[in-house]
């Protein structure tokens, strides 16, 4: 479905990704792994049109998104949930689960997708009317899938959903993810957290240095000794 | 006391199109982080429309606004395309810098436009109602500016209205708040500006055409608005249209008692040293979110 | 500084500075005056606005301040250079007032900060000084239009050695670094704010001094006219059509704009001002580096057309 190949980009002279080949099928969750700086954000920024490849090119059902604009990745199919959740500072709940919707083709049934995030997050329900400041990292993080989920993706690529979160919550996310998958959404997961990541997902990336270096299911990657030394364990890499 | 309470409701008055002036500006400076210092030239153009309505086919100023209005709409919708929105492609310090000499530039062509159309001498429209006068408790309300007032409330009460539950109104905050979240969430952004910029100088069209009949206009009051407009945008912070309509109301109150205590010719002084003490002290504005 | 530049340079100013021994129409002296003042003016709010990229809306301010100044000090019987230096001093203090409390914020607010500037000066001066200010009769008397001649043409050569210094020293190019990115060079070390203040001190330095000259040479005015937005916008126009950012810019940018709106204003009162705002514009937005540019592209255009297959030819400098 989502096809990444050889992108590479550059943020002026710096080559954040020199070259990046990655794959979402239907239904997968697949995890993008790495450490800080490895590229993962730019690549996320490149598949969302805010950052124009300098080579290679990304296809989504089979089209090149190359040329399309990013409000319109939205329509495709695609909704993206950013890293640090850049949310609508001035914005209640509620409005941004109304814009999450904002684009044609989500307008219609959106009355009762809002039903469906508010069941899938019966916390926003509570605090509908309140301003998003006033609410906890993890109830924030919850606006923002469901603004996401609001536009009636189906690919859902989330940036460090669990980054500053308390580990209770991050479980409870990542259940949701698990649900929101087996109701069709496939899903691209950039996760710091990588264990829990790769008990998740069905199939991960790694990358570092702007480069794919491994790649397998979600179970062969938590074998994998590299994976293990780097990512998973004492000596882990401290982000 | 009744002369005191007489400056203050004078300087209530036209405080209330001190905010909608600003509410214009500081519409489209917390959308697009577009500094036009030509948005006061707009209200003068605003103000010339009204006046050469009235002269040459009688429209009452009031109704004019319905024909004002939908043409500085318009009008704001050219000058986004044709100048403003070619600054959007740079970062925001560069598009700040750029839009300040643009705006420049602009107001400096438009007055000068203006002198040569209809030269340098102030104009008023005087209606057949220009005189009356409305007593209350030995205090005098101009019925003229008193209705300037209710209508720049109005409009701003509109403005926050359609922010708040226009679709477009919803996604210019977004885009406001975070562009890029806003287009990740779907939303064109360069649509959002237009829709901004025109509807910001459709507010500074308004204006001027309350100016023109409540008070007098010249190519002149071009500099003075947009200097009224930043203080009271810097006063009030970004963000509130409600806080900045308040921003004006307190801009006036402060001008017509630095009136009385400095005497009238420092009227406008007092704005442009509270704007420097602000900038000082909280630059982020009395009301910022 | 290339030694044959060096020399066309002194020529120049020597050439110049014979003018008024060998012309004595008031009129050429006049205008060439202005010339020289212009270029003064101009090259001081390139130093702000085209080297350490702070746009100035209220050069006008340090203008008036530095004119206003001499004209009192000098009426009163201190020697003008005196005056022009104590004018000087006084614009730089206002602007480290303002320069201080705003550079740390954003762009704007420095923009907008002495525009406010200005405007309280021209309003407060307007209404304390309303009266004109003329010279005494035993001052008019002995009035030399040559002293001001020479006094504008040393401020035009002080203005284009400072900025060419300026641009190559360390400081200079601190400046620029700025203004293309101040985060990127405050990452790399580069002490914004006080490279901003220092390009803000010889920037309204100089801009005080041009209007200590022009105090010294103008025999009456208003003293708000001082203060006059006219001045800020005269600076903005000239620097931008030359070439904002370049020594030669300014320099470019005031002998035209002095030429056509002497031109223009003879056939037409207010009008070329709408002509120039609204060139102005379009070089902000298609142009950015005025005449320079233009020129830079055309050399560009005729060194191709002429088939020129020694790629080696060294480029001529500019910036």
């Amino acid at each position: 479905m989502l096809h990444v190949d050889n992108v590479e980009a550059s943020y002026g002279p710096f080559l954040a990704l020199s070259g990046a080949t990655l794959e979402v099928r239907v239904g997968e969750i697949v995890a993008l792994l790495g450490p800080n700086g490895a590229g993962k954000t730019t690549l996320i920024r490149c598949i969302a049109g805010l950052l124009r490849p300098r080579a290679g090119g990304i296809r989504w059902d089979g089209a090149s998104l190359a040329s399309v604009a990013a409000h319109r990745i939205v329509e495709r199919g695609i909704a993206v949930v950013p890293e640090g959740r850049r949310l609508f500072a001035t914005m209640t709940v509620e409005e941004h689960l109304d814009l999450g919707a904002f684009a044609p083709h989500a307008h219609a049934g959106r009355v009762q997708r809002l039903e469906e995030v508010y069941t899938i997050f019966p916390v926003l329900r509570e605090r509908r009317g309140q301003l998003v400041r006033a609410l906890s990292g993890g109830q924030q993080q919850m606006v923002a899938i469901g603004r996401a989920l609001m536009a009636a993706p189906r690919l859902l690529i989330l940036d460090e959903p669990s980054l500053g979160l308390a580990p209770r919550i991050v479980e409870s996310i990542l259940g949701v993810l698990g649900e929101i998958n087996r109701r069709g959404v496939s899903i691209l997961l950039v996760e710091q957290n990588v264990q829990a990541a790769l008990v998740l997902a069905h199939r991960g990336y790694i990358l570092e240095s702007g480069r794919i270096v491994g790649e397998g299911t979600g179970a062969a990657l938590m074998d994998d000794p590299h994976v293990k030394r780097a990512y998973l364990g004492p000596l882990a890499l401290r982000h | 006391m009744t002369i005191v309470l007489q400056q203050l409701v004078l300087g209530v008055l036209i405080g209330g199109l001190y905010g909608l002036a600003a509410a214009g500006l500081s519409l489209i400076f917390g959308v697009m982080k577009v500094l036009n210092v030509a948005h006061g030239e707009l209200i003068m153009l605003g103000g010339y429309g009204a006046f050469w309505l009235f002269a040459l086919s009688g429209l009452d100023p009031f109704a004019a606004l319905v024909v004002v209005i939908p043409v500085a709409l318009v009008g704001g919708a050219i000058l986004y395309w044709g100048l403003f929105g070619w600054v959007v492609r740079y970062h925001e310090e560069t598009r700040i810098k750029n839009s300040l000499l643009i705006g420049f530039g602009l107001g400096l062509a438009l007055h000068a436009a203006a002198v040569q159309l209809w030269t340098a001498d102030e104009r008023s429209i005087t209606t057949a109602y220009a005189g009356s006068v409305l007593d209350v408790g030995g205090v005098s309300l101009p019925v003229v500016r008193l209705a300037s007032l209710v209508i720049a409330f109005v409009l701003i009460g509109g403005l926050h209205l359609l922010l708040n539950h226009w679709r477009w109104g919803r996604a210019i905050r977004a885009t406001a708040d975070d562009w890029e979240a806003a287009l990740m969430t779907g939303i064109d952004v360069r649509r959002a500006y237009l829709i901004a910029f025109a509807i910001g100088t459709a507010l500074a069209g308004a204006a001027g055409t309350l100016v023109s009949v409540g008070y007098s206009i010249s190519p002149s009051i071009g500099l003075e608005w947009t200097l009224k407009a930043l203080i009271v945008v810097v006063l009030a912070g970004l963000g509130s249209m409600l806080g900045t309509f308040a921003g004006g109301l307190i801009l006036g109150v402060a001008e017509a008692c630095s009136a009385m205590v400095f005497g009238g010719p420092y009227r406008e002084v007092v704005g442009l040293v509270i704007f420097l003490v602000v900038l000082v002290a909280r630059p982020q504005g009395l009301f910022a979110k | 500084m290339r030694p044959a530049s060096a020399a066309a340079g002194l020529v120049i100013v020597a050439a110049l500075a014979a003018v008024p021994l060998v012309v004595r129409r008031e009129d050429i002296l006049n205008f060439l005056f202005l010339v020289l003042l212009s270029i003064a003016l101009a090259q001081s709010w390139n130093v702000i606005a085209g080297y350490a990229g702070q746009v100035n809306l209220g050069h006008a301010a340090f203008f008036g301040l530095g004119a206003l100044v001499t004209r009192v000090l000098w009426i009163a019987g201190t020697p003008v250079v005196i005056g022009m230096i104590a004018g000087a001093l006084v614009a730089v203090a206002f602007a480290l007032l303002i320069g201080w409390a705003a550079f740390r914020l954003r762009g704007a607010y420095f923009a907008i900060g002495t525009l406010a500037l200005s405007e309280i000066f021209r309003i407060t001066v307007g209404n304390t000084l309303a009266e004109i200010s003329t010279l005494p009769q035993t001052t008019i008397a002995t009035y030399r239009l040559a002293n001001r001649y020479w006094l504008a043409l040393a401020l035009a050569v002080l203005a284009i050695a400072a900025v060419a210094a300026l641009a190559r020293s360390r400081l200079g190019l601190g400046m620029q670094a700025i203004r293309e990115d101040e985060d990127a060079a405050g990452a790399t070390g580069v002490d914004a704010l006080r490279l901003k203040l220092i390009a803000l001190v010889c920037s309204t330095a100089l801009a005080g001094l041009v209007g200590g000259c022009f105090a010294y040479y103008h025999i009456s005015f208003y003293p708000s006219h001082l203060f006059s937005p006219g001045w800020t916008f005269d600076a903005v126009l000239m620097t931008f059509i030359g070439g904002v950012g370049t020594l030669h810019g300014p320099v470019l940018g005031a002998i035209f704009y002095v030429f056509f709106k002497e031109y223009l204003a003879i056939r037409w009162v207010d009008f070329h001002l709408l002509i120039f705002g609204a060139l102005f514009v379009a070089i902000v937005l298609l142009l950015p580096g005025g005449l320079v540019e233009a020129m830079g592209k055309l050399r560009g255009l005729l060194e191709s057309a002429a088939f020129t297959p020694d790629r080696r030819r060294p480029r001529p400098e500019h910036r």
